[in-house]
């Protein structure tokens, strides 16, 4: 090799080693945003929390349910879609998906995804309850292995091409992301 | 008195016609009202078991065995969800089965109080009065915060969660949301199981070859491998509503049951893997553990049996 194509080699290197922590960096910022704002929703929403415990009553627990999604829907008057899944982080998560469906289990992931319960059209809006009535479809684990850790109370929820952050304590849709999930 | 043949005709038309809408007004259960808070009493009288004695019943009824009852996809508060729980009742005198696993979709549609009477509370009173635990897994149509807080379905506030009788383990999970958190719980709790039986129970089944939803892959290939490393011996789903027994696959029998209450006729592709599948009718299992044997009995909402037979443990 001659001292050009050395000397090209090694800028190269070096190009890579100085994109490369950049490139996770970018990465770091935006799940560390995510994680940032999923802990000004958790501590907004703490305050006004019921500490709910095993019953016999499902007129109690429907109750206090109904409380936890008044009181959390108080606490954010001006929610509204972007509030958590700002453009940054959105474009974090699209990455993300679209790397799972491309990775080796991809067609399991889409397979689980179409053999999930149709759905009617669901509008979903932010700080709005997800209709009880409709069943929440089944997220991929794999699809869970990619994405940033949820507290236990939150969990992510696919509903038709959108990513739903969901609020099992208040039944609330904290935000989405509509075509989070590209078409095969 | 006379009649003409026309008349005599109408008379017996209308004499039917009168016994069918008496016989369904009877049959059907009763309206809510909306007025009377939870007070959901259907009015549903059903047709009389046979005696005890007159039942048939393949398990072997040992001393000191775990027998238990499964039900999956069942809370549709419908009249055939009804007709199942008094099966279950009848066997139950006979059999003196001491708990029930739910495969999921506990409470179809919404989840009014009303909704927890109507859909378990009431179809289940016999089993509950006689003191039978029943212990649910969640299923897509269930709420994950509610179900698990509700103290009849044992969940003890959680999502998923194990439970020992006998010398069996019991492994609840969801499998609508097996994150990473719930795959390392399932690790460590399946390790450190003394139980010489693992049993997991959870919605959605790794194998079987229904319509409607099939295979969900991406989990298999999530818990299988666990499943595997820890020695499970059976698993059961719901989900797709039919009954199917599966061969063993890696030592492990799968079972599928989802017809408890809803129902999906015709349903079945080819499948080489199917040992049995039933799908004209809703169904429940009787499931009995001793030593090294597994002993099942899957049965119709008409009383007759579907399948039944006896499982050696598969040494991992």
């Amino acid at each position: 090799m001659g001292r050009k194509a050395c000397r090209k080699w090694m800028s190269l290197g070096l190009f890579s080693i100085l994109l490369v922590p950049g490139a996770i960096a970018q990465k770091g910022d935006a799940a560390g945003e995510f994680h940032d704002r999923i802990d000004n929703y958790l501590s907004a929403k703490k305050k006004q929390d019921i500490a709910k415990k095993p019953t016999d009553s499902p007129g109690k627990l429907a109750q206090e349910k109904q409380q936890t999604a008044e009181k959390t829907q108080a606490a954010r008057p001006e929610a509204q879609r972007g509030d958590i899944f700002t453009p940054a982080v959105t474009d974090y998560f699209k990455k993300q998906i679209e790397g799972t469906l491309r990775g080796p289990n991809g067609d399991k992931v889409r397979a689980s995804l179409r053999h999930a319960e149709p759905l009617p059209n669901v509008q979903l809006q932010v700080n709005a309850k997800y209709p009880s009535n409709l069943p929440l479809q089944s997220t991929p684990p794999t699809l869970l292995m990619n994405l940033p850790p949820l507290p236990k109370k939150l969990q992510y929820r696919i509903v038709g091409s959108a990513l739903v952050l969901y609020d099992m304590s208040s039944g609330l849709i904290v935000d989405f992301i509509p075509g989070a999930v590209p078409a095969p | 008195m006379k009649q003409n043949r026309p008349t005599m005709y109408r008379s017996a038309v209308l004499f039917v016609a009168a016994c069918v809408f008496a016989l369904a007004g009877h049959l059907r259960p009763a309206q809510a009202d909306p007025k009377a808070g939870t007070a959901f009493v259907p009015s549903t009288v059903l047709p009389q078991e046979p005696a005890a004695d007159k039942l048939d019943i393949r398990i072997p009824l040992l001393d000191k065995s775990v027998r238990f009852a499964v039900i999956g996809d069942s809370g549709t508060g419908d009249r055939a969800q009804y007709e199942v729980a008094q099966r279950m009742e009848a066997y139950r005198q006979a059999t003196k089965f001491d708990f029930v696993i739910m495969l999921g979709d506990n409470i179809y549609g919404s989840h009014s109080p009303r909704d927890f009477v109507k859909k378990f509370e009431q179809p289940y009173k016999p089993l509950l009065d006689a003191g039978v635990k029943f212990y649910a897994s969640l299923g897509n149509h269930d709420d994950p915060d509610n179900e698990p807080l509700y103290k009849p379905f044992n969940m003890g506030g959680e999502r998923y969660y194990s439970f020992r009788k006998g010398e069996v383990g019991f492994f609840a999970l969801d499998s609508n949301y097996m994150d990473p958190r719930q795959l390392s719980w399932l690790d460590q709790n399946l390790k450190n199981s003394q139980g010489t039986w693992k049993v997991c129970f959870f919605h959605h089944p790794l194998y079987n070859d229904g319509r409607h939803h099939g295979t969900d892959s991406d989990l298999r290939a999530q818990v299988l491998p666990l499943f595997q490393r820890y020695g499970v011996n059976a698993v059961f789903s719901g989900h797709e509503h039919v009954y199917e027994r599966i061969k063993p696959e890696k030592n492990i029998y799968y079972f599928v049951l989802g017809n408890s209450g809803k129902l999906m006729t015709h349903d079945f592709g080819e499948f080489r893997e199917r040992v049995k599948g039933f799908d004209s009718d809703q169904s429940f299992m009787l499931v009995e553990i001793a030593g090294d044997k597994l002993y099942f009995q899957t049965i119709g909402r008409n009383g007759e049996t579907i399948d039944s037979g006896e499982l050696p443990r598969i040494h991992q």
